[in-house]
């Protein structure tokens, strides 16, 4: 596996450099070295060697040294977040078929699981060299992400050695220069895949990853660590200059180099503000489901005059190396003529599947002899062979950079309330920013209990923020529930 | 403006935004001990802070609000200037 040769020359050639910058703590690569081999070791013994390795995603430097050693040893790790419903984190539990489960902290308990203290107590670790496994394990899975799925149960995406190798290939085939004095950030929850360029990337090549606090708001946090500490490599989610927006001539960031943004729609405007902040920085947008591996599209912002865009949200580019796009019509045939269909990825770094094998069917087919996975986006091709985005085929939205099936946050209301029918809606604020209201069709009542036994089902993002009542709800000619005209309803009325 | 009133406004605006009538703000309030306290909500709190009181903040004196006190004191700062 290239990356993670790349990574054992780091620790050969730069041991004295510093791999992490974690709450103004740095740590050097050796002391990183160390704890990754110290916690191999508990893998081993320990955890009895099991291939699916659990880990507690804290914002410490133990939990990203349990990450590596699952990576660099061909386990399979499956992050959890330490903030989340303990019933959520259960499903993905039984789902994934976690026994152990490495943390910093004791203080969790799930059923069925060992829970192995991975605390550095400054022991001293008597390092040898951790064996590094051959291409054998190319289609094992090297780490297990779960998002929204619409029936209630988080959906477990698997990415491969091979899924993952070829991603990092097909980054540095980009030809973005980087070297080991670059000082990258890393805002994302470990949960959430584009984390894992952000720290994955700068260990290849000797660079320092700088986390941010998870206490206080993010992007204050962000813009902070990204002028203290002259970040030159930076992927953000577009929310993170929305919210910096007013202070943009406050704003000069001349040591960014790199400023990419994936996650959610880029917009022109705000982009085109935002390169005023950095000046020396080249500006991409990326793209890409967590099914095809962190990011698979790039489109980099050479002449801010002439930018491709929809609706002025910005173009999505082209496929990187060794993946493939194409747009589909309703019958699955593929579109050549530039009108809208659903994006459709084929390639290396495509995951063979989803753990639940139901959802395949729909989600993945057949078409020249090559297995297409269905974005669910809505595209076309301009004349430049660049794809655009234009939306969502389904209820699936964007929260700060999470993707949310309505339909999961709608189920799991259903059931509390005993089967009141009721939709949730996200709807853009004036800030551009979408907002989750749930609609019960019933007249008024107390619902505040019902809001907190959703928290313990799902996660605070995909919690509504307001709750309302109409009597009974529109329907469109299909006698469907007609959403568009309960949106309508709900902004009349605030 | 005393502290006392300067905080009862701001937990006006508050309860307004968050859409939580029962949330008693006090100086040693921070993000982490409100529900739904995050970012959008942050930005939203100290946009209608601006506009009732009538100030501007900058981006340095927006990073530093720990809690609610700074909050309270940099519009004290800024209203009786």
């Amino acid at each position: 596996m290239i990356f993670i040769n790349k990574i054992h020359a780091i620790f050969n050639t730069f041991s004295n450099k510093n791999a992490f910058c974690i709450k103004n703590k740095y740590y050097s690569y050796s002391e990183f070295y160390s704890q990754i081999f110290s916690i191999s070791k508990k893998i081993e013994i320990e955890c009895k060697n099991q291939q699916r390795i659990g880990i507690i995603a804290s914002d410490d430097i133990e939990t990203y040294a349990a990450i590596l050693a699952c990576l660099l040893t061909g386990k399979t790790y499956i992050p959890l977040h330490p903030h989340q419903p303990s019933d959520r984190i259960q499903q993905i539990i039984n789902q994934a078929g976690i026994e152990y489960l490495l943390s910093k902290s004791t203080d969790y308990s799930f059923d069925g699981i060992e829970l192995i203290n991975i605390e550095n107590n400054g022991e001293e670790v008597n390092n040898s060299v951790l064996k590094i496994p051959d291409e054998s394990i190319a289609y094992t899975y090297a780490y297990i992400l779960f998002t929204s799925g619409s029936t209630g149960v988080p959906k477990g995406v698997p990415i491969t050695y091979r899924n993952l190798d070829s991603f990092v290939e097909a980054f540095f085939a980009l030809g973005y220069k980087h070297n080991e004095d670059d000082r990258f950030l890393q805002m994302f929850d470990l949960t959430f895949d584009l984390s894992i360029m952000s720290y994955l990337i700068p260990l290849c090549i000797g660079a320092c990853v700088y986390t941010i606090p998870d206490t206080g708001t993010k992007f204050t946090n962000v813009y902070s660590t990204l002028e203290e500490h002259a970040i030159t490599f930076a992927l953000m989610v577009p929310s993170i200059i929305t919210y910096l927006r007013p202070y943009f001539n406050e704003i000069n960031l001349p040591h960014l180099k790199y400023s990419l943004f994936c996650g959610e729609a880029l917009y022109k405007d705000v982009v085109c503000e935002w390169a005023k902040c950095v000046p020396n920085a080249i500006i991409e947008n990326v793209y890409g489901p967590t099914e095809a591996t962190i990011f698979c599209l790039t489109y980099p912002l050479n002449n801010i005059e002439e930018l491709e865009e929809y609706n002025s949200m910005l173009s999505i580019g082209k496929p990187m190396q060794g993946m493939e796009a194409i747009v589909v019509d309703e019958n699955k045939n593929q579109i050549t003529n530039g009108t809208k269909g659903e994006l459709c990825l084929f390639g290396l770094q495509l995951t063979p599947g989803y753990l639940n094998n139901e959802r395949n069917k729909e989600s993945f087919f057949e078409l020249n002899n090559k297995k297409y996975y269905k974005t669910g986006d809505i595209a076309f091709i301009n004349d430049k062979g660049n794809f655009l985005y234009c939306g969502r085929v389904d209820h699936q939205v964007k929260i700060q950079g999470f993707r949310v099936e309505l339909s999961e946050i709608e189920f799991h209301l259903r059931k509390i309330t005993n089967d009141i029918n009721l939709v949730v809606l996200a709807i853009g604020n004036q800030n551009g920013f979408n907002q989750l209201f749930a609609v019960f069709e019933t007249e008024m009542q107390n619902m505040e209990h019902i809001i907190d036994d959703l928290k313990q089902k799902v996660p605070a993002y995909m919690i509504p923020s307001e709750i309302h009542f109409v009597s009974s709800f529109p329907l469109n000619s299909n006698g469907k529930t007609d959403r568009n005209k309960l949106k309508e309803l709900i902004q009349q009325s605030k | 403006m005393e502290d006392q009133e300067i905080l009862e406004q701001v937990n006006k605006l508050f309860t307004k935004i968050l859409k939580k009538p029962n949330v008693v703000l006090t100086y040693e309030t921070t993000a982490a001990d409100v529900d739904g306290w995050d970012s959008l909500t942050h930005m939203m709190l100290i946009d209608s802070v601006e506009k009732h009181f009538a100030i501007k903040l900058k981006l340095m004196e927006v990073m530093k609000l720990n809690n609610v006190g700074d909050l309270v004191a940099i519009v004290k700062l800024k209203t009786t200037k």
